[in-house]
């Protein structure tokens, strides 16, 4: 028995936390905390403090060894959500306490009243923990697979592999087993069936009371299903896809890494030589022949010399343009173009006319339209043209 | 006798060493005449075809194909760096785009430098560009530009010699 008031010892795991989260990692570690390492504990807090560890039952001997008592192990694993997963073997145990509680209740349900409702309450308790551990265990198999993933500790490919392989086999496959509610051996189908049955009794059953009990069974047997529906989704379709993959690219990795250590001794897919046709192909030297075969036969060619020079004048645009720069104000352009060209030509093509009348488009240039109908009138070699008397000057720059 | 549609381009295809795909349309003339082509390759020049699901290829009697040779070392050299790299490289494999600049940081900060070094086909980014055409001409890779392609789900052949080889150097007989 403690003598201590419950409120003494909450102040003592709250001011001496690390000493009984210290042992909760040995504990974890080894299974176990030894002597040396009890010592050294209690040593590094004054003597009061074996005292008290033993006072408030937080530790209790084990031959020269000691342990953590597990409620406060419970605790502890609970505040630091340090589980360890659980081996889906301990958890299906589960399956045999909700089993034959169910089967009492239902098989002497018309006998005592009270311990009726002490079988419900019981077995409102076990699920409860059962529940607890299966979520636990899911909790902690997904960050034991996330570590793997990231590979903080450096494991090397084949011991992820290994790693992935153990998870899968012996913890993931068989809870995905127990929380199946499609098979009728999981411990989810059999709550299944008992959620029927408190459904029925909460409605039907004689007496008041038992009839409450069997309502919050129901109630919580509701939230129960949801719960394991939720985690059996997050180990079909987040561990195992993800654990598989691990499994699969770790396993690759190693082959590349063994196939890297010596490429050159080992036989690799065997795939077929390409062939390309190449332009200096065997046949290359038929095909060139024949190509130039076609042309070997003379064929007579006429041809006749032009006498006639052709015109090579082309429009040097600066020319012109500083010629009429510097005669600006111009009051008949198409007049000036004509008669500039006048003084290089006898004779002027249209095209060379055109040519310089595209001067016409220079921004540099301002044009005045006349205010009546002037016309001017010229003759090229080819064409006779009639066209406005256009005043150019200088654009006024803004 | 008829022969099935397609049949001379399946067949100049596959003799070239190039890998017809699921998604193209000899494919499925080729797997609903299965047992035909097997036997035709099988009675004219002595080969094995092999057809899966997403892919089909002929398998050479010639051992020392260097080509093979070096998409393996290219493809593990990729895989490893992808991995180095904290990607998930069978997904990068099977999805991503490759750009040869992205080809050519991992492989010149690799550490299999003396590898990567002693093999033509990869030392350099020039060899490396050869590599990836001739891959892209047996449908290995498929390039979207110039300088930009995915692997086509011809590389399983290589990610599962690369599992065998795991398998094999794992397996308890290797061990003794």
């Amino acid at each position: 028995m403690i003598k201590a008031e419950p409120r003494t010892i909450l102040s003592f795991i709250h001011t001496h936390f690390d000493v009984i989260r210290d042992l909760f990692n040995y504990q974890s570690t080894d299974g176990i905390i030894t002597r040396e390492v009890y010592d050294m504990i209690c040593n590094r807090h004054g003597h009061t403090m074996n005292a008290r560890l033993r006072e408030y039952r937080v530790i209790r001997p084990i031959g020269s060894d000691y342990e953590m008592r597990d409620v406060y192990f419970r605790l502890m694993e609970f505040l630091l959500f340090e589980f360890k997963p659980l081996l889906p073997e301990t958890i299906e145990k589960y399956k045999g306490s909700i089993g034959d509680l169910f089967l009492k209740i239902r098989k002497y349900e018309q006998q005592d009243r009270d311990i009726l409702q002490e079988r419900i309450k019981g077995l409102s308790h076990q699920i409860r923990e059962f529940v607890d551990l299966v979520e636990r265990n899911a909790f902690r198999l997904l960050a034991e697979t996330r570590d793997l993933k990231s590979n903080i500790e450096r494991v090397d490919y084949k011991e992820k592999v290994h790693k992935a392989s153990f998870w899968i086999d012996y913890y993931i496959l068989p809870l995905n087993k127990i929380l199946d509610v499609n098979h009728s051996e999981s411990v989810a189908n059999t709550l299944m069936e008992i959620s029927e049955y408190a459904n029925r009794r909460r409605l039907d059953f004689g007496d008041e009371t038992t009839r409450s009990e069997f309502e919050k069974l129901y109630v919580q047997l509701i939230q129960t299903n949801t719960d394991l529906l939720r985690q059996s989704k997050i180990l079909t379709n987040e561990l195992l896809p993800l654990l598989e993959r691990i499994r699969t690219e770790s396993l690759i990795l190693t082959g590349w890494i063994e196939f890297l250590r010596n490429p050159y001794k080992m036989e690799t897919p065997p795939l077929m030589k390409g062939s390309r046709t190449m332009t200096y192909a065997k046949d290359m030297l038929y095909k060139v022949r024949e190509f130039f075969e076609q042309f070997s036969a003379p064929e007579v060619v006429m041809y006749e010399d032009s006498v006639e020079d052709f015109d090579k004048w082309i429009f040097d645009r600066e020319v012109f343009m500083n010629k009429l720069a510097k005669q600006m104000p111009v009051n008949d352009f198409f007049g000036w173009c004509f008669n500039t060209l006048k003084k290089d030509f006898d004779e002027i093509e249209t095209e060379k006319f055109f040519a310089v009348t595209g001067l016409l488009f220079d921004e540099a240039l301002q044009i005045d339209f006349p205010k009546k109908d002037e016309r001017v009138e010229i003759k090229t070699t080819t064409s006779h043209l009639s066209v406005p008397k256009l005043k150019v000057e200088p654009a006024i720059k803004i | 006798m008829v022969y099935p549609k397609h049949h001379r381009q399946i067949v100049e295809e596959l003799m070239n060493g190039k890998f017809i795909l699921s998604n193209e349309e000899h494919f499925n003339e080729l797997k609903e005449n299965e047992a035909f082509f097997q036997e035709f390759f099988k009675v004219s020049f002595d080969l094995d075809l092999n057809i899966k699901a997403e892919y089909a290829y002929l398998l050479s009697k010639e051992t020392s194909e260097n080509f093979s040779r070096d998409v393996s070392i290219f493809i593990a050299i990729l895989s490893y760096e992808l991995d180095k790299d904290g990607r998930n490289f069978l997904e990068a494999i099977e999805f991503n785009e490759f750009t040869t600049e992205e080809i050519d940081r991992y492989f010149d900060n690799s550490s299999f430098i003396d590898l990567i070094e002693s093999n033509k086909a990869i030392k350099d980014p020039d060899g490396r560009r050869t590599l990836i055409n001739g891959m892209a001409r047996r449908n290995i890779v498929y390039k979207n530009f110039e300088d930009r392609f995915v692997f086509t789900q011809a590389y399983k052949v290589f990610v599962d010699f690369a599992k065998e080889l795991a398998l094999k150097r794992m397996s308890p007989e290797s061990a003794n």
